[in-house]
């Protein structure tokens, strides 16, 4: 969620908060003899406050689960989730007055800061991130789908390799047509200053290279760029790197006569398209993985919260 | 002048050395050949005039030039070298010249290795010619179902156009064009399709080369099946309505029609299944009907109450009253009758057909057909059908039984005809006049004078109107809806292009019927003013709103036209899905909404109906279930049956189906019933019914946005102008 003018009420409302309490705890830890204590009336009002926010911030996943029920649009939750999930860690720590205490409550404070800092890393990816995926990846496309976009260029480029070069050997995996990323919609960006329409492309000039003509593409062709199409993840690769490969991809224009420029600048495109849709699955891993890590310590957060609360009411 | 040898109306002549006699008036050419010499020969044809265009048949007679011999008549004492070196030279440099413009090989040497300009040039020994091609290409003629005409190939020896004149008198071949561009022409050059040709296939089978070829058609044999009693040329034109087909046609297209069998219970076609040929009933009776519920997807419940989910459901529209839901009483469908809105049953007899929009332009089923008793039935392609069409008699017995059966209920369907009184609909069942359309074809011309009201009666029609910056298509109707009103209630002038999409038959009442229908009827015109005056509003609206716009690339993705859009802004979108997910947990599992679309700077206009400026969606619906609002959104109306063509049709992927379990009657046992699975088409609505869409609702990051394009467009505008 982007930390924007919109999050302007939940930030006063949860620094006003935070301020209430600061103050209440500053009053209380003067007042207080024996120093501020988790089981005092103030301590367990800070203790109970600090887990219902905790508790809220957790229910942010069930209120996903049920995604129509009209609990409060999702936004509203993720908010509170945010603030809320943010404020719960100084106000636990007014509920513990800033004493860890015994190995459980130790475990739950590291663990309360360890959710916390991973929200505020998740929140801050995903801050930044959408916004570098927009800009630097205009040919994204639906995450699952980057497989099946990838077997669609590999296929797409050998069409255009075969079309100017001959038969080149390789087995393809299906007889799809091809298009780019996301088919039609391809989400390539429009903009106010885009002149006509680009949607219908001029039809090819049949050129067909002779073998020694086109000695240097197929080489290059085989043993860099079909290559990287296969695997783009892979470091080591020449057109892994953008800079690269524009140098690589002027070096063989030079190589090739005029009329099979146009092959190549296409083979240049596809080269690229693969380079964003690797982007995007690596910004994407970026925007989701920390989850991973986020949700089952602040699950178990929850859980150890309420072990504590019973144990702590109990005894 | 015949000699003093020879018996009296003979002549005797040498030829290559060999005297012969033959009667007067025979030509050189006839009496080589009656000599068994062979000359060979291009533009002659044994029933057909001579010409003497081609000259291949040149022969030396000792004159100052070679002269044609199927045009030279016998002299007496005429001496005719048809094998010598200058008469065999003369013939290759023609047969060069003629193949330097011929796309070798042609389409009848690519079939059957038999163009005869191709054949006698090989003999000839003409390899590559020295000559070059000619520069401007003639062009391809694909408007036919039955024949294919390449200009390209044809060597202008007038054999099709002495056939259609001489041998069948259609007179519709002839000449066309001078120097280079000459070529045959079909009425005052229309494309063959177009033209008055009947399709008795004469040119094709006179053609020596591969100028006019049988066409082939995608499958063109019918799949055998135990059914299937085969093909009889003989035996079908001895039915009544198949009289004045060509048998050599028939023949030509052996397994494009087949004569079918069916038990009682048998099903013939079913509905929503594609095919590509037509039935035409010979004996028995036959059921037609729709199986899939008459109803619409209804989605409801949960909004208010925190634990009850959204449901969808089918409900008909006795239930469920959606705005400007059509009014129809009749489902239109492909056959000689329309079914009843709350009984869609009908019956088809002996003479009626069935399957014309499958089979012309092959569009699913519209219904299911089912044997009630012993049927016979000819299953025909489109190329037969094509040429059935084109047949009097058969066109006649067609045209009857629709006027006589499915008129009256077209007239009374629209709903300012109900009040018509019996003796008008009798009138007009007598006065109207049925037309055929080609695809392509224009119906009406923006701006000409209106002299006539249509309703359509096969296909679909394209109205559109021309302003600055291209073509906005108004609407597609399909069989029973109407147009031509305003024209005629206003100014006299037509208001808008109508165009035929696909094969299209109308029903043309004359501009003097329909003023005479205004006048006795005040409610009719009453009610074709109010239409008219809507339309006008509705048509002037939208061109309010594109001129008003200043970017060409909205108004050609349809987006400000849109009442209400659904925006994801993707810098904020983390891409978690959870839109997709709220959407499929709104519909029963089935999502409306695929969260990619077209991009406009950082926002994503995500799948969701954009009432396109060209809705293809509504091009090809066989029971025209699907149409627009005057708010140009989409409603499916309720007698869908799930083909999933619109869905297909839709270029950007916004038209779902969803599929119920419904309680229906069981093919292989009649009479039983058991669940199947029927799908309805359905469209993202933006849950209209709720406060805010699902998607909209459900998204944690603010980032989904259902918007009004025109102040959300221009606000983006706005803002990266300033910036």
């Amino acid at each position: 969620m982007r930390i924007d003018r919109s999050q302007r009420t939940w930030a006063i409302a949860s620094v006003a908060i935070f301020l209430i309490s600061a103050a209440t705890y500053f009053v209380y830890t003067r007042s207080s003899i024996a120093g501020p204590r988790g089981g005092s009336t103030i301590g367990l009002t800070f203790g109970v406050a600090g887990f219902s926010f905790m508790l809220f911030a957790a229910l942010l996943g069930a209120r996903k689960r049920v995604p129509v029920w009209r609990l409060g649009r999702a936004q509203a939750w993720m908010r509170g989730h945010l603030w809320l999930g943010m404020l719960s860690l100084p106000v636990i720590l007014f509920h513990g007055g800033f004493h860890f205490g015994g190995t459980l409550t130790r475990v739950l404070m590291a663990m309360l800061i360890f959710t916390v800092v991973s929200g505020l890393f998740g929140a801050a990816l995903q801050h930044y991130i959408p916004r570098v995926m927009t800009t630097d990846v205009p040919f994204e496309t639906i995450y699952d789908e980057i497989g099946h976009v990838r077997n669609l260029l590999l296929e797409e480029s050998d069409r255009s390799m075969e079309a100017l070069c001959g038969t080149l050997g390789v087995r393809r995996t299906s007889q799809e047509e091809t298009q780019r990323a996301g088919g039609f919609t391809a989400m390539r960006p429009m903009t106010t200053t885009t002149k006509g329409g680009a949607a219908v492309a001029a039809a090819a000039e049949i050129v067909l290279l002779s073998e020694e003509e086109s000695a240097p593409l197929r080489r290059f062709y085989l043993n860099e760029m079909r290559p990287f199409l296969e695997r783009p993840a892979e470091r080591r690769l020449l057109l892994y790197d953008a800079g690269k490969a524009q140098i690589a991809f002027s070096g063989i224009r030079t190589l090739l006569p005029a009329r099979a420029h146009a092959t190549i600048d296409d083979l240049q495109d596809i080269c690229e398209e693969a380079r964003q849709l690797q982007k995007q699955r690596r910004l994407h891993h970026w925007l989701h993985l920390w989850l991973l890590v986020h949700i089952p310590i602040s699950l178990a957060l929850i859980a150890l919260a309420a072990v504590h609360a019973v144990m702590a009411l109990k005894y | 002048m015949a000699t003093a040898t020879s018996p009296p109306g003979l002549v005797t002549i040498t030829i290559d050395g060999r005297p012969m006699s033959v009667p007067a008036g025979t030509t050189v050419f006839d009496a080589a050949r009656i000599n068994g010499i062979a000359i060979p020969t291009l533009c002659h044809l044994q029933n057909e005039t001579p010409v003497g265009v081609c000259r291949l048949c040149v022969v030396d007679t000792g004159a100052r030039v070679l002269t044609a011999s199927c045009v030279r008549p016998v002299e007496p004492g005429l001496k005719v070298e048809t094998q010598s070196p200058k008469v065999l030279q003369a013939r290759k440099t023609l047969l060069e010249l003629l193949m330097s413009d011929h796309p070798s090989p042609c389409a009848r040497q690519e079939h059957s290795r038999d163009c005869e300009l191709e054949t006698l040039a090989k003999a000839a020994g003409v390899a590559e010619p020295r000559f070059a091609k000619r520069s401007v290409a003639r062009g391809l003629d694909d408007s036919s179902l039955a024949i294919a005409v390449d200009h390209d190939a044809c060597i202008l020896c007038d054999r099709c156009i002495r056939g259609c004149d001489e041998i069948k008198n259609n007179f519709v071949l002839g000449r066309m064009g001078k120097g280079y561009s000459t070529g045959i022409a079909f009425d005052l050059n229309a494309p063959m399709g177009n033209s008055t040709c009947i399709s008795c296939g004469e040119c094709m089978v006179s053609c020596p080369t591969g100028a006019l070829t049988n066409k082939g058609v995608a499958g063109t044999s019918i799949a055998p099946s135990g059914d299937n009693q085969g093909f009889d040329a003989e035996e079908i034109l001895q039915i009544p309505v198949f009289k004045g087909v060509s048998g050599t046609f028939l023949e030509l297209n052996r397994g494009a029609i087949v004569k079918r069998r069916y038990g009682a219970g048998e099903i013939i076609c079913r509905e929503g299944e594609f095919g590509s040929t037509a039935f035409y009933i010979v004996e028995g009776a036959a059921k037609v009907s729709i199986s899939t519920p008459i109803a619409h997807v209804k989605t409801q419940g949960g909004a208010r109450g925190f634990f009850k989910r959204l449901t969808s459901t089918l409900v008909d529209r006795r239930e469920d009253v959606r705005d400007e839901e059509t009014r129809d009483r009749t489902i239109p469908i492909d056959a000689s009758v329309d079914l009843n809105y709350g009984n869609p049953v009908a019956s088809l007899g002996p003479g009626d057909l069935f399957g014309e929009m499958t089979c012309l332009n092959f569009y699913p089923r519209s219904a299911t057909v089912r044997a009630e008793s012993e049927v016979v039935a000819y299953e025909m392609l489109r190329n037969v059908l094509d040429i059935m069409m084109k047949n009097k008699t058969f066109r006649a017995q067609i045209d009857a039984n629709y006027r006589e059966r499915a008129l009256e209920n077209h007239l009374r369907a629209v709903p300012m005809f109900a009040d018509l009184s019996p003796d008008f609909i009798a009138h007009l069942k007598q006065t109207v006049e049925l037309q055929r359309f080609a695809p392509g074809e224009i119906i009406a011309r923006q701006g000409d004078a209106a002299d006539s009201f249509y309703l359509v009666r096969i296909g679909f029609v394209k109205i559109s109107e021309n302003y600055p910056g291209g073509e906005m298509v108004l609407a597609y109707l399909s069989r029973g809806d109407y147009f031509g009103e305003i024209g005629l209630l206003g100014g006299g002038v037509r208001t808008a292009m109508c165009t035929a999409l696909d094969h299209v038959e109308v029903v043309r009442i004359a501009g003097s019927d329909f003023r005479d229908m205004v006048a006795r009827f005040p409610n009719v015109r009453k009610g074709l003013e109010d239409v008219a005056t809507e339309r006008l509003q509705a048509n002037e609206q939208r061109l309010k709103t594109v001129h008003s716009v200043p970017l060409d690339q909205f108004l050609s993705q349809g987006l400000m036209e849109a009442q209400s859009l659904l925006v994801l802004d993707l810098q904020k979108c983390t891409r978690c899905d959870a839109c997709v997910n709220a959407c499929a947990d709104a519909h029963d599992g089935v999502t409306r909404l695929v969260r990619d679309g077209l991009r406009f700077e950082q926002y994503l206009i995500a799948t969701s109906c954009r009432q396109c400026r060209d809705p293809l969606c509504m091009v090809g619906c066989p029971v025209g279930s699907i149409r627009r609002r005057n708010s140009l959104e989409v409603i499916i109306e309720d007698w869908c049956i799930g083909c999933g063509l619109c869905a297909r049709n839709c270029p950007y992927g916004n038209i779902n189906l969803h599929p119920f379990e419904v309680v229906s009657e069981d093919p292989d046992h009649p009479g039983r019933t058991k669940a199947v699975v029927k799908q309805k088409a359905t469209s993202c609505d933006l849950c209209t019914n709720l406060e805010e869409p699902s998607c909209v609702y459900a998204c944690p990051h603010d980032a989904a946005h259902r918007v009004d394009p025109k102040a959300f467009f221009a606000d983006v505008i706005g803002q990266s102008s300033s910036n």
